[in-house]
């Protein structure tokens, strides 16, 4: 094996980039290698590099804006700036080989390096590592310029179709697999006999959102407590806003008595941080953990099935996306975080009874739990590391492929929230009754998935995604997602000065409120928090809105719990001073009306202006009639001919256009036909 | 040509002496209409079947469910049919030695080739929706706003030095101010908005043309007066020599106008499409800097100017910004129809509006 003497590491920012190259580094290092690692100031790198005895430069970088905004003009400086110091760099150091683990500071290297050589001024060859099984878009560009991509999911190879290579996760240090007798003497923890363990934890850092779950979760594990002993690492957060162990603390004082923490000490303990995790890992029958690309390899490197809870809102959705990888593959299970009303603001939340039972369901199936143990340990290649050094060496040596047998991904990816809700919106058109999103998407994890995706939306700065949440959530019919669009529809946070002096009203705004009231329609569910959000909806203060809640009251309806609360401020929309509202009103007075309420108002509108304004009164009398409301038929009789019946609009008839189309669809029916014959 | 052939032919007396019609301005305008006319109502049927050959019709026909009342499979671009008999009729009946002329006619041309691009993209792309992108199509015209700008600060200009960078408006007779640094900053966007104005006004059959031959017509008088030192003396106005050519241009467009509203109007056989509203909007817009009435043209062009200010008002701070409809709909045609008026109803009342404005507009030419 030919050693090589000069290797550039570079890739930074967070942790989960820097050891992955140090990992690679520490993997190709013999007596006569010179390291030098490029990153960022202030950065993860600064404190970690030097500390492992690799002498550190900086470039300038910065992350890759999204859209259009006034951020690109620091990041084409940032790049222009990182570009020429990494070819004054490159050109003192004249490495053989450059290994970016990407995050935005290798980008401006791999840029210098890939200029460089066309310029024949160097000759590096370049590798990229991708940990996550979406890359982000910098380590998609910088794809291009480097000979290998080496990627550790499957996912990502469709990303890098000439040159990806799927090689798994350089784990720094290796964790010894422990048996579970040795581990139980190492760990010195008591483990009573029968008892499944789980361990739970959300990084070093711990999870606020999982650490919350898990407390709550308690209440509903107590009956099971001499089957159970759950190990939870809390994490080292500390900050004015969330201080991860006293957070915990004081919230299972504040959930359970004296005597239930006594309880739950039997079967719970928690730590800040776990210093042996290898004993730990060897322990468990089940880990519930993020979905960080380090995390599951480890995992996956311990053969441990795992209930994944990914964090959202990243960029990508990679981590949502590292976890449908492992789930996809059977090793794992996903339980999503929900947006969810939070002391009345809308922010991550998990159900704790909903993480019980997902617990509960999962340690009573042995059959599940070994098959996931299988499927875990084969997810990924253990021995990430050594064939990274094949790949590399071989390359520099003999310039021959690796075969590394790749595992292509079967699935299509789903697609993104826009293209979904065409899709969702299209399907709808063709099917007006009796429309389901599983029409569309037809596995219910995705499904599962999705819903997640678009309720992420719900908390987005920009009022365009939040109003694409709500859409997507009335589309995919998503139920339990309810509490949080009416959280939304009662947030009455008033918009900036400036958009309220050209009309706008609340921080939510107008069209997100018609499009709440539309989404609970579409879930098709009554509740009285619903119906309260309907009454609330009439007296809204943009018109579309009472539009759609008097179009609501009309559909659901008998199906309402009192359908005369709503009597009142229908009555009030008939004089509506915009048509499509006293249009809308009138229609649903005709539902839920009455001969002695709707019927003398409805019958005064006899010469109202707007011939769809009279239309509109004529049907909700059908509506009434039809019902058998009205008793007094032959006071219908003899008002309604009083109505105003001219109009200034009609509906024009084209002969020729009619025949055509009958042509048309003879001509399909018949093909049909001899198609199924 | 045929102004040239009479110039020719004509000297002072002999055979050909009635040829000196043409240096009658009137005799030159009737003439420029009848011909526009003749040539539309000739051209267009023939021109119709073309684009129906062609494919070259308004959306494809197989995107959505038809209803019985749709407006698919309609050709676009009878606007090139105005725009080529405008040019013939010019061609024969002005004087095409007149700077004004010039430029309305290369005003017309570049907003119509503008049009012409987009409308081929989207039959290429057999959708309505994808034309040329916005911003190109901005990127364009404001070529030529620029150009107009940099035409009349140079001595090439077809107005008179001391009326370089003057603006009037109605009811005043002596200019609101003379500067170029506001004047032709103005010039610009004033011929960006009502480039554009047309195109949004063209959304029902009729709609767009009849307004527009309106517009144009009053122009064309207000030119003819203009170019008329003892007219213009006499109404207050300064003189614009030369500038009544544009009367018979006006007149070969109101003729061509006609012509088109024979097949235009409800149920349309043919439409406009962008190559006619965007070179329609861009001669209205060159005519109205070249005569000094760019103000005039809010109350004369009222109709185009509401049409374009609702649709941005919805769009750009209402849907955009706001999230939010501020009109029921928008453009106004729309928001007249949602309130229950038959497309024939709404297109001829704003008729009657744009008379109205016109003729108001015509009343500030004594009043002052």
């Amino acid at each position: 094996m030919q050693t090589i003497k000069r290797i550039l590491l570079t890739g930074g920012g967070t942790a989960g980039h820097v050891n992955p190259a140090l990992a690679i580094g520490s993997v190709l290092a013999s007596d006569e290698s010179r390291f030098l690692f490029v990153g960022v100031r202030g950065r993860v790198e600064e404190e970690v590099v030097p500390h492992e005895g690799i002498p550190i430069k900086y470039v300038r970088a910065s992350g890759f804006p999204g859209g259009i905004s006034p951020k690109w003009a620091r990041f084409l400086f940032d790049l222009t700036a990182g570009v020429l110091k990494s070819i004054y760099i490159l050109l003192l150091f004249r490495p053989q080989i450059i290994i970016g683990t990407g995050g935005y500071a290798s980008a401006p290297v791999v840029v210098a390096a890939s200029l460089l050589r066309r310029l024949r001024l160097c000759s590096a060859r370049i590798f990229i590592h991708e940990q996550n099984a979406v890359p982000g878009k910098l380590n998609r560009l910088m794809g291009r310029f480097a000979h290998k991509v080496l990627v550790t999911f499957p996912e990502s190879l469709s990303h890098f179709p000439d040159n990806g290579l799927l090689v798994g996760y350089p784990l720094r240090r290796r964790i010894a697999r422990v048996s579970r007798e040795e581990a139980i003497q190492k760990a010195n923890i008591a483990v009573p006999e029968g008892r499944k363990i789980i361990l739970v934890f959300g990084g070093s850092q711990g999870s606020r959102t999982i650490n919350r779950a898990m407390v709550d979760a308690l209440k509903y594990l107590l009956p099971y407590r001499d089957k159970l002993l759950i190990i939870h690492g809390v994490g080292l957060f500390k900050s004015s806003d969330y201080n991860a162990v006293a957070d915990t603390e004081a919230r299972l004082h504040r959930l359970y008595s004296e005597e239930q923490l006594k309880e739950i000490g039997s079967f719970y303990t928690y730590q800040s941080f776990f210093h042996n995790i290898e004993n730990l890992y060897g322990l468990s029958d089940l880990v519930v953990a993020r979905a960080g690309a380090g995390s599951l390899n480890e995992i996956s490197a311990m053969g441990l099935p795992v209930l994944i809870i990914p964090k959202s809102n990243l960029p990508g959705d990679h981590q949502v996306m590292n976890a449908r990888s492992m789930e996809r593959a059977g090793g794992a299970e996903i339980l999503y975080e929900q947006i969810a009303p939070v002391d009345g603001v809308l922010s991550e939340w998990i159900d704790g009874e909903l993480l019980a039972a997902r617990l509960l369901s999962l340690i009573r199936d042995d059959s599940r739990l070994q098959s996931m143990r299988e499927r875990s340990d084969s997810f990924l290649n253990h021995d990430a590391l050594s064939r990274i050094a094949r790949v590399i060496l071989k390359e520099e040596s003999t310039a021959e492929q690796d075969s590394v047998p790749a595992r292509i991904p079967t699935t299509a990816p789903l697609p993104g929230n826009r293209a979904l809700l065409s899709l969702l919106e299209k399907a709808l058109e063709k099917q007006k009754t009796g429309y389901r999103p599983e029409f569309v998407i037809t596995r219910p994890q995705d499904l599962e998935y999705l819903k997640n995706r678009a309720s992420a939306l719900l908390i987005h700065p920009s009022w365009q995604e939040r109003n694409l949440g709500v859409k997507l959530l009335g589309l995919l019919q998503a139920r339990e997602r309810i509490p949080a669009l009416l959280t939304l529809f009662f947030d009455r946070t008033p918009a900036p000065l400036i958009q309220r002096f050209f009309g706008g009203d609340y921080r939510q705004v107008g069209f997100i409120r018609r499009n709440i009231i539309v989404s609970l329609v579409r879930i098709n569910v009554v509740s009285q928090e619903v119906e309260r959000a309907f009454l609330a909806g009439l007296e809204d203060p943009y018109y579309e809105v009472r539009v759609e809640a008097a179009r609501a009251v009309e559909f659901f309806n008998s199906r309402l719990s009192y359908p005369k609360n709503f009597l009142a401020a229908l009555l009030k929309l008939l004089d509506d001073s915009i048509l499509d509202v006293s249009v809308a009103a009138a229609e649903a007075l005709g539902k839920v009306g009455g001969e002695y309420d709707a019927l003398p108002a409805l019958l005064g509108r006899w010469d109202s202006r707007f011939w769809k304004m009279r239309a509109a009164v004529l049907r909700g009398i059908l509506h009434l009639v039809e019902r058998g409301e009205v008793g007094r038929l032959d006071l219908v009789e003899a008002q309604v001919p009083r109505f105003i019946l001219t109009s200034t609009d009609f509906a024009p008839h084209f002969e020729i256009k009619s025949v055509y189309r009958q042509l048309m669809e003879s001509v399909s029916r018949k093909k049909e036909k001899r198609v199924a014959q | 040509m045929i102004y040239f052939l009479g110039k020719w032919l004509n000297p002072d007396a002999g055979f050909f002496s009635f040829l000196r019609l043409v240096d009658y301005l009137s005799a030159r305008a009737i003439g420029a209409a009848l011909t526009a006319i003749i040539l539309t109502l000739f051209f267009t049927p023939v021109f119709i079947r073309y684009l129906h050959r062609r494919g070259l019709v308004d959306q494809c026909r197989d995107t959505g469910i038809a209803s019985s009342f749709d407006k698919a499979g309609t050709p676009a671009m009878g606007g090139a049919i105005v725009t080529g008999c405008i040019l013939v009729s010019c061609l024969l009946w002005c004087n095409l030695s007149n700077l004004y002329l010039l430029t309305v006619v290369v005003g017309m041309t570049w907003f119509g080739a503008i049009g012409l691009m987009d409308d081929l993209a989207k039959t290429r792309a057999r959708s309505g929706n994808h034309g040329l992108s916005e911003s190109k199509k901005l990127l364009l015209q404001a070529s030529f706003a620029a150009l107009l700008v940099a035409c009349l600060a140079s001595p090439f200009s077809p107005l008179p030095p001391d009326q370089a960078a003057t603006f009037y408006i109605p009811f005043l007779k002596t200019p609101l101010f003379i500067s170029p640094w506001i004047y032709f900053p103005i010039v610009f966007f004033f011929v960006l908005v009502v480039g554009n104005s047309v195109n949004i006004t063209d959304g029902l059959d009729g709609l767009a043309i009849v307004p527009s031959v309106f517009v144009l017509g009053v122009l064309g008088i207000f030119g003819w007066i203009l170019g008329n030192k003892i007219w213009a003396s006499y109404l207050n106005y300064p003189t614009l020599p030369g500038a009544g050519e544009l009367a018979v241009f006006a007149s070969a467009f109101a003729g061509a106008g006609i012509g088109f509203l024979w097949f235009n109007a409800y149920p349309a056989q043919v439409f406009m499409g962008d190559t006619g509203a965007l070179a329609i909007g861009g001669c209205m817009a060159v005519v109205s800097v070249l005569l000094k009435q760019e103000a005039l043209f809010l109350i004369l062009g009222g109709l185009f100017v509401a049409e374009a200010l609702s649709s941005q008002i919805q769009d750009k701070i209402g849907i955009r910004w706001l999230g939010r409809r501020i009109f029921l709909r928008a453009p106004l045609h729309h928001q007249m129809q949602h309130k229950g008026l038959a497309e024939t109803k709404v297109v001829i009342r704003l008729w009657i509006a744009s008379g109205i404005l016109a003729l108001t507009a015509l009343a500030t030419l004594k009043l002052r």
